[in-house]
């Protein structure tokens, strides 16, 4: 979700076979840079894949270019690792957000062969996206401070998740701001405190 | 018209000629007219094709046709057990239709009368019509024998009814529990037709988590509070591990006397109550040397 | 590691989905326009048009997409189908457009574009599906094509693609004329493409159009925006702290201010 020279990245933290849990403490949202985080929906097994592959082209383009990859490069890249999987696809829907070097909020979202969805608003995946967008089309405006995005986008993720079976156990949300990110896990249904 | 008018015209007995009219086609049954026989079996129609069952599964049974028609919500847990004092009955309260969650506030036991108690899991509608017909079969039953149907015939006219229809799409798995000559009794019955009498049930989707804890914590002579907390645990359990049961969870006591609701707990709360017992129990750690 | 130095597709995951689809594993959908896409040739130049809308089954993924695709700059190419298809191919064609011109010296050629995509296509046997409208303008005049996603072409002066092409149809096939102006032209697309929106369920939102007319093209972006949100009634702003927190980290980030450069003379 953008919001008012910020953005922030939401997900649940359940870990599912078909109906059963598995873990309640998977990561599904990751850092690329320091001000670019995405999330990655789908397949366990590809989430990871997908994460490990992103990390080392990062990292080989921090090399190559000596400079940070900006989120839209950075959409792009992974754009362009999803379909060159075209007929062989990994089972994962990306949502990148982050703020670019002037600051400016970029969010977009990609199907699993790498379409990309540039928003100005939000962008939703994975099993909760019929109600994600319901959520976000009525919660969501324009211009929002940090800590209000905070708490629009992680109610219409609880609302969201609240209808869906496969999602839930815990939610994290990260805020992108120009000076910090805040990183907070939300007290959701069943959601598993470790502190 | 006419045979509207040719009833009345008669003049003479008029009672009997009403009555004849309102079961044309019947044999005369005036004076020993028993609803028992009437609607002993309520009649559905089925499909007009060469093999309805064939037909009927098709439609219904997701596992075997992709592009079934008639989706039935699935998931639940749902438990039942005896103790020295009676039968705990535990339930969850989600309904899902495909992976979206449709509510969290079923009522998933059914209280057929106050010495009967029936559970849901598979298809409500089937449950709870099946349950309600059942209910009425048993107070005929209580009607003319001048006495209370036993759990074990009341759960055998259910599992009779369902075997009629087997095949045909019906998707129940139940439990029937009640307090009768005998004592306590409690009979799992599905649509299938299977009916086994036992002293430990968990049926539904969540029910393998629920057996988990159930069989790990039971103990015949426990009391009433313990039985009770058990039954809550268990379900609170599956509704944690099984993406299909959640909600809030209702616990039924059956006694001597009749059952009792023994309220309703919402798992959410139930989570964070045992997260804080776990943290003040102490538990003895390990020590690596 | 499978970033190897050749291009083209991956197949490394294929045979695993197969085991994994026929396990009964449901998969997510890809991306595609229901659209209507469509274009006309005016007495100088070609309009091409395009809906903004994508869909993933029943939801409507992007309100305002761009369906209208750069090839050079005196072409542009609509493209209709799977929605990642239709991106890649015509940026793909773009750029051996690209080093086609560095390498010729010429401005590139429609046939030569119209030419590459269905060759691509019929490679793919129709698996890449991209259904596009290909409009340029070069040394032999404004030239308007249809490439299928099976590689088949057609040449015609007034075309439409996509789920809404019949209902941009009926509107070219009732109001085309020979030698149009260009405002003519413009109007009649947006009329086309605005009754794909209205009557195809697939399309919707607003009407892309652009001009390509000898030496310029203009983008007309969003040229009508027929489906205007409403303003909402009230705002659903949460109060701060309505949400539960459990756990909270900072990552305080540091900005990095380009100094004078560092002095290394002594």
């Amino acid at each position: 979700m953008v919001g008012k020279n910020c953005v922030a990245i939401a997900s649940d933290k359940r870990l599912g076979m078909q109906a059963m849990t598995i873990s309640t403490e998977f990561p599904k949202v990751f850092p690329a840079t320091e001000r670019t985080y995405y999330g990655l929906a789908g397949l366990a097994t590809d989430v990871q894949t997908m994460s490990e592959l992103l990390r080392f082209k990062v990292n080989m383009y921090k090399m190559r270019e000596e400079r940070t990859i900006q989120p839209k490069t950075f959409a792009h890249m992974l754009s362009s690792t999803l379909y060159e999987r075209r007929f062989g696809p990994y089972f994962t829907e990306p949502v990148v957000a982050g703020l670019d070097d002037k600051n400016r909020p970029f969010i977009c979202a990609m199907d699993l062969i790498g379409c990309i969805n540039f928003a100005k608003d939000f962008v939703v995946c994975g099993t909760a996206s019929p109600n994600l967008y319901g959520m976000c089309e009525s919660l969501w405006e324009p211009d929002l401070e940090p800590e209000d995005l905070f708490e629009t986008i992680s109610q219409a993720l609880i609302s969201a998740v609240d209808r869906d079976a496969l999602s839930g156990w815990g939610a994290v949300v990260h805020v992108i701001t120009p000076e910090r990110v805040v990183t907070r896990t939300l007290k959701t249904r069943q959601a598993v405190c470790l502190c | 018209m006419n045979s509207f008018v040719e009833r009345f015209s008669s003049g003479s007995d008029l009672l009997s000629t009403h009555r004849k009219g309102l079961l044309a086609g019947e044999p005369e049954l005036a004076g020993r007219w028993d609803a028992a026989d009437e609607y002993a079996m309520p009649q559905f129609d089925l499909p007009h094709c060469a093999d309805p069952i064939a037909f009927l599964q098709r439609q219904t049974d997701d596992s075997l046709a992709e592009d079934c028609r008639i989706k039935i919500q699935h998931g639940t847990t749902t438990l039942a057990f005896k103790f020295a004092e009676g039968i705990i009955v535990a339930v969850d309260s989600r309904a899902t239709a495909g992976a979206y969650i449709s509510t969290q506030s079923v009522k998933k036991v059914i209280e057929i009368n106050p010495y009967l108690l029936g559970t849901m899991a598979g298809g409500a509608a089937d449950c709870s019509y099946w349950e309600r017909e059942l209910g009425r079969r048993c107070r005929l039953y209580q009607l003319r024998n001048k006495e209370r149907i036993s759990v074990a015939a009341a759960s055998k006219i259910l599992s009779n009814i369902v075997y009629s229809y087997k095949g045909m799409g019906l998707s129940m798995g139940t439990m029937i529990t009640g307090w009768d000559k005998s004592g306590p009794g409690l009979f799992y019955v599905d649509s299938d037709g299977t009916r086994l009498k036992g002293s430990i049930f968990s049926v539904g989707s969540g029910s393998t988590f629920a057996y988990g804890v159930m069989d790990s914590g039971y103990d015949y002579d426990m009391s009433v509070a313990d039985a009770i907390e058990l039954g809550r645990r268990s379900i609170y359990h599956a509704t944690h591990r099984d993406a299909y049961s959640g909600g809030v969870v209702n616990v039924y006591h059956v006694k001597q006397e009749g059952w009792e609701f023994k309220g309703r707990t919402d798992v959410t709360d139930l989570h964070y109550e045992y997260q804080d017992q776990a943290k003040s129990m102490h538990v003895p750690a390990y020590t690596l040397h | 590691m499978s970033s190897k130095l050749a291009g083209g597709f991956s197949f490394d995951n294929h045979v695993r989905n197969a085991a994994l689809q026929q396990k009964g594993l449901t998969l997510p959908k890809a991306v595609k326009t229901g659209t209507t896409i469509a274009g006309v040739i005016f007495k100088d130049g070609i309009v091409l048009g395009a809906d903004t809308r994508a869909t993933e089954g029943p939801i409507v993924a992007d309100k305002n997409c761009e369906k209208i695709h750069y090839l050079a700059p005196n072409m542009y190419c609509c493209g209709a189908g799977t929605a990642a298809d239709t991106e890649f191919t015509t940026a793909l064609i773009a750029s051996q457009l690209e080093l086609h011109r560095l390498t010729t010296g010429r401005e590139s050629r429609a046939v030569t574009a119209m030419t590459m995509l269905k060759q691509m296509l019929f490679k793919y046997q129709g698996h890449i599906g991209a259904a596009l409208v290909l409009g340029g303008y070069d040394c032999t005049g404004p030239q308007l094509f249809t490439i299928y996603p099976h590689g088949s072409t057609d040449k015609l002066p007034y075309v439409t693609m996509g789920s809404g092409s019949l209902a941009a149809m009926a509107v070219f096939e009732a109001g085309w004329k020979r030698d149009m102006e260009r405002q003519e032209a413009i109007d009649l697309v947006r009329a086309a493409i605005e009754s794909g929106i209205f009557n195809d369920l697939g399309s919707g939102s607003n009407v892309d159009i652009c001009v390509i007319e000898k030496g310029k093209h203009e983008m007309l972006r969003n040229y009508a925006r027929p489906n205007e949100r409403g303003q909402k009634e009230r705002s659903y702003r949460f109060a701060r702290g309505t949400t539960d927190v459990l756990q909270t980290s900072v990552r305080s980030l540091v900005t990095v201010v380009e100094g004078d450069q560092m002095d290394t003379s002594s």
